[in-house]
């Protein structure tokens, strides 16, 4: 019991301790080297700017939080529908696929300012950014979630005359979600990258916004702040999901060793 | 046909009967046959074990009575109709070797998806206990398949595809997967369960002992692709218990099907190595 509590303790406290490590070197190289501010700011200068106006990076943050969940969950359930289409029939798959394909290789980049002529400096053209980025690895993996399904499962399930729709229910679906949440695992750095960059190319306000405007000002510390923000951001959506994973995919661990 | 009551109730109409079937399964541009002209009649309440040699199309043949394939050539029959029709009336079960439970649910509810599915009977809460009672799980009812051993999962494979009271139930290897004392468990609660449910059962095995132990009849196929290479009537009295080892007439069916199956995997030198074969 004890040993343990202290196993956890260790956990939590070697990360911290590094990074502690880490910022405390990069202060001590910052002021001995006498480092220009705005080539590198020491970890003080950066934690004074983000102290210094925190309700402009918590706006930032929560626009562009809001178009990057926003976008990825218009894409998990948008690939997730075209998904059951394709599993369904390997015609529809090789109709579909192209599209898709063409879709995840063209860079946002080239896209984004079209989606911002037809959709303005809103949520919108963020939301569809952060979408598109999205939807090649949601929709790749919910297809082979749908088909990865347990033939011996199947097979009972037909032996009992289940519907079509009730073995969708019962069984692809859940199924699907070990494949699904690795999808999400995937997409959720991306579609914070769909966000900041339809920032920067709309200039519309968010994260990505403060960022440019830091650059242009040359404001560098402002600019880590931005950085480190972002940062958190992608931590803390990361670790939704996974602790989401781990309440609905609570069979998963124990049925691959099966 | 058997020594057991049911010889009297039996009724004109075959569970399953079998025509002239054979299979082939396309392999690239070519096919490879898996059974050809097999034969076989179930009747009702009947419980037939098919042995064979491995690849002889004992899966096939179950998922062919099952309405899983479409055979590519002769008639199946079962409850005196297509299979299809047969499904659809949700009177069959199935337990195949890998019992494919769902990991997401408990052992409960893998049973009650059955129910859910075929719709719940007459005291189907009452029943449930009693099976999860019967083939020794109860303990486990909140427990998910992942925590279960390789035994524990097969024993709710057989609580699953019986709830529903199936008029036949088909099984695949069911017991190959489980030591031998959970075997040997399984099979004398099968054979309660079946002389309690009046239910037809085609039985897939490896193992002649197990064979000859539960069955009526013994089908033993050939090698791939199978054909009936012969049918033994197992003429021992229900209901049958482990003292059956020291009947001589049980060993001698033994030998019996033994003879039949080591010729068939051409291996001679086997009859002599086994003690008791006669050729
Ligand atoms: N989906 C398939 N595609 C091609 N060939 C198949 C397929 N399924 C089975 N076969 C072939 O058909 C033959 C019969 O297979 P089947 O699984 O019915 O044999 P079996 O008697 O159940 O074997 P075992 O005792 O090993 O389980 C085998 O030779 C196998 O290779
Ligand atoms: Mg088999």
């Amino acid at each position: 019991m004890k040993r343990k509590f202290q196993r956890n303790a260790l956990i939590l406290l070697t990360p911290v301790l590094v990074s502690t490590l880490l910022l405390a070197a990069w202060e001590t190289w910052v002021r001995v080297r006498d480092v220009k501010e705005y080539l590198l700011p020491a970890p003080s200068a950066i934690l004074a700017a983000l102290l210094d106006d925190p309700g402009r990076f918590a706006e930032g943050a929560r626009l562009s939080l809001q178009a990057a969940i926003g976008g990825l969950l218009l894409a998990s359930l948008g690939a997730f529908i075209l998904a059951v289409a394709m599993a369904h029939s390997r015609a529809l798959e090789r109709a579909l696929y192209p599209p898709a394909l063409a879709l995840k290789v063209t860079p946002i980049v080239a896209v984004a300012p079209l989606f911002t002529i037809w959709f303005g400096f809103g949520l919108a053209p963020k939301v569809l950014i952060a979408a598109m980025i999205t939807f090649f690895p949601m929709l790749v993996n919910s297809v082979v979630g749908l088909r990865s399904v347990d033939p011996r499962a199947h097979d009972f399930l037909r032996t009992i005359n289940a519907s079509t729709w009730q073995i969708f229910w019962r069984l692809r679906v859940p199924s699907s979600l070990p494949f699904v949440f690795a999808g999400l695992r995937i997409s959720v750095p991306l579609s914070l990258i769909g966000a900041v960059v339809a920032e920067f190319l709309s200039g519309s306000e968010g994260i990505g916004q403060l960022i440019l405007i830091a650059n242009g000002d040359f404001d560098t510390p402002v600019l880590f702040g931005a950085i480190f923000v972002l940062a958190a951001m992608g931590i803390l959506l990361t670790a939704s999901v996974a602790l989401v994973e781990r309440k609905v995919l609570f069979w998963y661990q124990s049925a691959v060793s099966l | 046909m058997t020594n057991t009551s049911r010889d009297s109730d039996v009724p004109p109409e075959p569970v399953v009967e079998v025509r002239h079937l054979t299979h082939r399964y396309p392999v690239g541009n070519e096919t490879v046959g898996a059974l050809t002209g097999v034969d076989l009649t179930v009747n009702d309440g009947e419980f037939v074990a098919v042995i064979g040699p491995s690849g002889c199309g004992k899966t096939t043949l179950l998922s062919i009575i099952a309405g899983l394939l479409s055979p590519t050539g002769g008639q199946v029959s079962v409850f005196g109709s297509d299979t299809r029709a047969a499904r659809r009336s949700q009177a069959l079960g199935l337990v195949t070797q890998d019992p494919g439970l769902l990991p997401w649910l408990d052992v409960a509810s893998n049973v009650l998806l059955t129910l859910d599915i075929t719709g719940p009977h007459d005291g189907a809460d009452e029943y449930v206990t009693e099976l999860l009672e019967r083939v020794g799980i109860s303990r486990f009812a909140r427990y998910y398949p992942g925590q279960l051993s390789g035994g524990m999962r097969q024993r709710v494979a057989l609580a699953r595809a019986l709830v529903h009271h199936p008029r036949l139930l088909l099984m695949d290897e069911p017991f190959g997967a489980l030591d031998e004392i959970s075997r040997e468990e399984m099979r004398f609660e099968l054979l309660k369960v079946w002389e309690q449910e009046q239910m037809s059962v085609v039985f897939v095995t490896h193992s002649i002992r197990e064979a000859v132990l539960l069955a009526d009849r013994v089908v033993v196929l050939t090698g791939q692709p199978g054909r009936v290479k012969d049918v033994i009537e197992i003429d021992l009295d229900r209901p049958r218990t482990a003292s059956l080892e020291d009947d001589p007439r049980y060993q001698s069916l033994l030998a019996d099907v033994r003879g039949l199956l080591v010729s068939e995997t051409d291996r001679s030198d086997l009859v002599h190595a086994i003690p008791g074969t006669r050729r």
